[in-house]
């Protein structure tokens, strides 16, 4: 290690969101000319640490050191001042304006008063050249382009503005395979350039490919830092997950052996030809009683709009739902009263957040328990009973919903669906913005369900989800299902690659 | 999140912000007139705002939906105007009642079919409804006073029994029915559930798009009830008699804490801002006040009383 000081030091960094205590004296250091990733599950306090640095949380305990000075950054544009620029998950560009725009927004170069479009296009040209990105147009609208290049134009607006530290926040989750490695290359050129890149993601692959050092969270933790090389993804995952994670163990290693379908058991929804326009194509499905059937797709691609459409949320233009051989039409209720129930992807969209649990859960079945007048007090035994047995904390039912943590509102959705166990389960994106802990838990509840022969369709983007617990794995693409993986083994990469499109050349 | 002692006393008091102003109001009042702390006083407050109960009970099934209703006091006139026309057509008592009540049904049901199923807002297609509730009723009087009035409504609008007047019992009565339904039938729970999340209501098998159409149905019907006793108070049907309740109306139920936004609020929330207004309209006629300026006064009040209440209780939902 070099004798001068660090360019960005964290010294014991303390902080709590209430009761949270999400990071729990962390010390950090970042050196110039390093890709330094960080990783950790959701929760592990990544992106508490990353907004501290970029001065987005400007309370906390401990100490930031700039170049061995002791800081304490007040806001995110004087963190940008030192020099030190975030990307973030959510892109901040406008879409609408050009490429060149967006490289400058907010510092256009100007003569007089007026943009100096010319000066302005001329060097943002010399500037992607430089990223490694030379054939762009720049006087495009954004728009244009796919993700990838709006990402770039974020980086390329961290470095005209001269910044030393850029930190990006899972950079690569929205891009295809192509644009991740282009990604990653000019991650590379950035650190060799002497820039320091603070890389947060939960592509392991990607981490070990790109970082230098790794430092590993975990509870708000630094459980280690590392150096990549001396490192690999099972070591990793150890780190990130400590010993509570029995199913993504397996599918943070990345692949799973899935197994023939439950075809001795009877067919119970049985999908033929459903087609809804702009959505998705002619899918064919079946469901067999007691499997878990995993849907993937990148976010876009159709699969979230097909569980809305199975459970009546959409009229399809063509095709057939089958329920037990009974054909499967209308809205909701009639879905639910056939046996189908639904998770939407959106723990919101489900929820009644300032009503108590207890109202959350019995809705769908007021008719079914009671007459014209709900019994109340049967209602908060039922409940009281199915919170013991999602695990829900703390288990009241007469809580409102708001104030439970994002798993435990998770435990209510499914508790509903635990009242009278469907016949079919159709849960999106169950486990999204979990902690480990929490997701296990609502993966636990779905396995429990399909041995007691409920028929689970498990839709989700997030590869790991899918193979923490699917039996079989269906890929879509734009619409498609392009993808039936069932008794062979199936890794990340060619979920990834079958739902980019891409099967083939890796195959 | 997690819930101290201490926030949730102030969340209870920020709920019972409407039951602060109302009392504030009373004592104010209290102090100030000699004439106001009376029993006598308190009945004729009561009657006052016994139109605007009946009236408020169906707009507090709609503002929880988070819906609006903006044409409640037409319809009133035009129940009013119906019930008098078919009893001067001879048509055999009491169905000038039923017909006037199942006209503003009906119109209701029309309204609730355009928001529900056309996604037509609320505001729109009541804003429409009252025109043509309006319309209808200068259509069927030429503009002329009607006279003729069922004798039921005379009696409800205007008699007494045992010394309390039949209005306020009706009033009381309509409340508590509206009470009732909310607090403890399966189909309130879905009024409430609905007003809540309507997204989340349809994913729990719940017709929203029915809910919506019911309680725009159960508005107009109660507004058609208050203007069939409200004939029966004033003595006649005109085409506008009860026309400028529409703000008083849905302004009490506003003030007393239901919400705008749906889902939270109810029958005792309406009665406490019933109450608020019918206080402060009648405690300042027993003050002496420039008569000019009673207006004025009466809607900076209002307007204090709607931003300590809602901009307030307002808070939890960010």
């Amino acid at each position: 290690m070099p004798r001068t000081p660090p360019l960005l030091e964290l010294r014991n960094v303390d902080k709590r969101f209430g009761g949270v205590h999400a990071l729990k004296g962390i010390d950090f250091e970042l050196w110039s000319g390093e890709v330094h990733a960080l990783v950790g599950e959701n929760g592990a306090g990544k992106s508490t640490m990353m907004k501290i640095l970029a001065g987005v949380i400007p309370d906390y305990r401990g100490e930031m050191r700039w170049r061995g000075e002791p800081i304490r950054l007040k806001n995110p544009r004087h963190a940008l001042e030192l020099g030190i620029a975030m990307i973030h998950q959510e892109l901040s560009v406008m879409p609408e304006l050009t490429v060149a725009e967006n490289v400058f927004l907010g510092r256009q170069p100007l003569r007089g008063r007026v943009v100096d479009w010319r000066r302005m296009f001329l060097e943002a040209e010399g500037i992607l050249a430089e990223l490694g990105f030379g054939g762009i147009d720049v006087r495009a609208p954004l728009a244009d382009y796919p993700l990838g290049v709006h990402q770039l134009a974020e980086v390329a607006r961290a470095v005209t503005s001269g910044a030393r530290v850029i930190i990006m926040d899972e950079p690569t989750s929205a891009l295809s395979p192509m644009e991740t490695e282009r990604l990653l290359a000019l991650v590379r050129r950035l650190a060799a350039a002497g820039k320091a890149v603070v890389y947060i993601s939960h592509f392991l692959e990607e981490v070990t490919h790109v970082a230098d050092r790794i430092t590993v969270l975990r509870n708000g933790e630094r459980v280690a830092t590392l150096e990549a090389r001396a490192t690999d993804k099972a070591e990793l995952v150890r780190l990130m997950l400590g010993r509570e994670a029995r199913f993504f163990e397996s599918s943070y290693v990345g692949r799973r052996r899935v197994a023939d379908a439950h075809s001795g058991e009877p067919a119970v929804l049985e999908v033929r030809g459903l087609t809804l326009p702009r959505r998705f194509a002619d899918v064919d499905l079946t469901l067999h009683r007691g499997e878990i059937v995993g849907l993937y797709g990148l976010i876009g691609s159709g699969h979230f709009e097909l569980g809305e459409t199975l459970f009546g949320l959409h009229r399809p233009s063509r095709g057939q739902v089958r329920l037990e051989g009974r054909p499967l039409a209308g809205g909701p209720g009639a879905a639910i009263a056939a046996g189908l129930a639904y998770l939407p992807p959106s723990r919101r969209q489900g929820l009644f957040l300032q009503k108590p649990v207890y109202q959350n859960v019995t809705l769908p079945w007021l008719g079914r328990i009671g007459g014209v007048v709900p019994p109340v007090r049967r209602e908060v035994a039922l409940t009281r009973g199915l919170a013991d047995r999602v695990g829900l904390r703390p288990p009241d039912p007469l809580r409102a919903v708001g104030a439970f943590s994002g798993g435990n509102q998770q435990k209510v959705v499914l508790a509903r669906w635990l009242v009278e166990p469907p016949r079919v389960f159709v849960v999106s994106e169950p486990t999204r913005g979990m902690d480990v802990g929490a997701k296990e838990e609502v993966l636990k509840i779905l396995k429990e369900l399909a041995e007691k022969g409920v028929a689970v369709l498990l839709i989700s983007s997030e590869p790991e989800t899918v193979l923490a617990v699917a039996e079989r794995i269906l890929v879509m693409a734009k619409g498609r299902i392009v993808e039936h993986l069932e008794d062979r083994e199936v890794t990340k990469e060619m979920l990834v690659h079958a739902a980019a499109g891409e099967m083939q050349r890796s195959a | 999140m997690t819930e101290k002692p201490t926030q949730r006393l102030w969340a209870k008091a920020r709920e019972l912000a409407p039951v602060w102003t109302l009392l504030a109001l009373i004592a104010f009042f209290a102090v100030y007139s000699d004439s106001f702390f009376t029993l006598n006083n308190f009945a004729n407050i009561l009657n006052q705002v016994a139109l605007l109960a009946i009236m408020g009970t169906g707009i507090t099934f709609v503002l929880l939906t988070a819906q609006i209703d903006l044409s409640v006091s037409y319809m009133a006139t035009l129940a009013g105007v119906v019930a008098a026309f078919a009893t001067a057509g001879h048509l055999p008592q009491p169905w000038p009642i039923v017909v006037a009540l199942l006209v503003a049904s009906a119109l209701g049901w029309i309204s609730g079919v355009g928001t529900a199923y056309l996604g037509i807002p609320s505001f729109m297609t009541t804003l429409a409804m009252s025109l043509i509730a309006s319309g209808l009723s200068l259509y069927l009087t030429r503009g002329r006073i009607l006279f003729d009035l069922p004798p039921l409504s005379k009696t409800l609008g205007s008699g007494r029994v045992l010394g309390v007047k039949w209005l306020v019992i009706v009033a009381a009565l309509t409340l508590l029915a509206g009470h009732l339904v909310l607090r403890y039938t399966r189909f309130g729970r879905y009024v409430y559930m609905t007003g809540a999340n309507a997204r989340a209501a349809e994913l729990a098998g719940v017709h929203t798009r029915r809910v919506i159409t019911l309680v725009m149905v159960i508005a107009a019907l109660t507004a058609g009830f208050a203007g069939v006793v409200g004939i029966g108070r004033l003595g006649s049907a005109t085409p506008t008699a009860f026309d400028g309740m529409l703000i008083d109306a849905i302004g009490a139920v506003v003030l007393g804490g239901t919400s705008l936004f749906g889902g939270v609020g109810g029958i005792p929330q309406t009665v406490v801002g019933l109450l608020i207004l019918g206080v402060l309209r009648n405690g300042l006629d027993q003050v002496s006040v420039n008569i000019y300026a009673k207006t004025l006064i009466t809607g900076v009040i209002l307007f204090a009383a709607l931003v300590f209440n809602i901009v307030f209780a307002g808070k939890k939902e960010s």
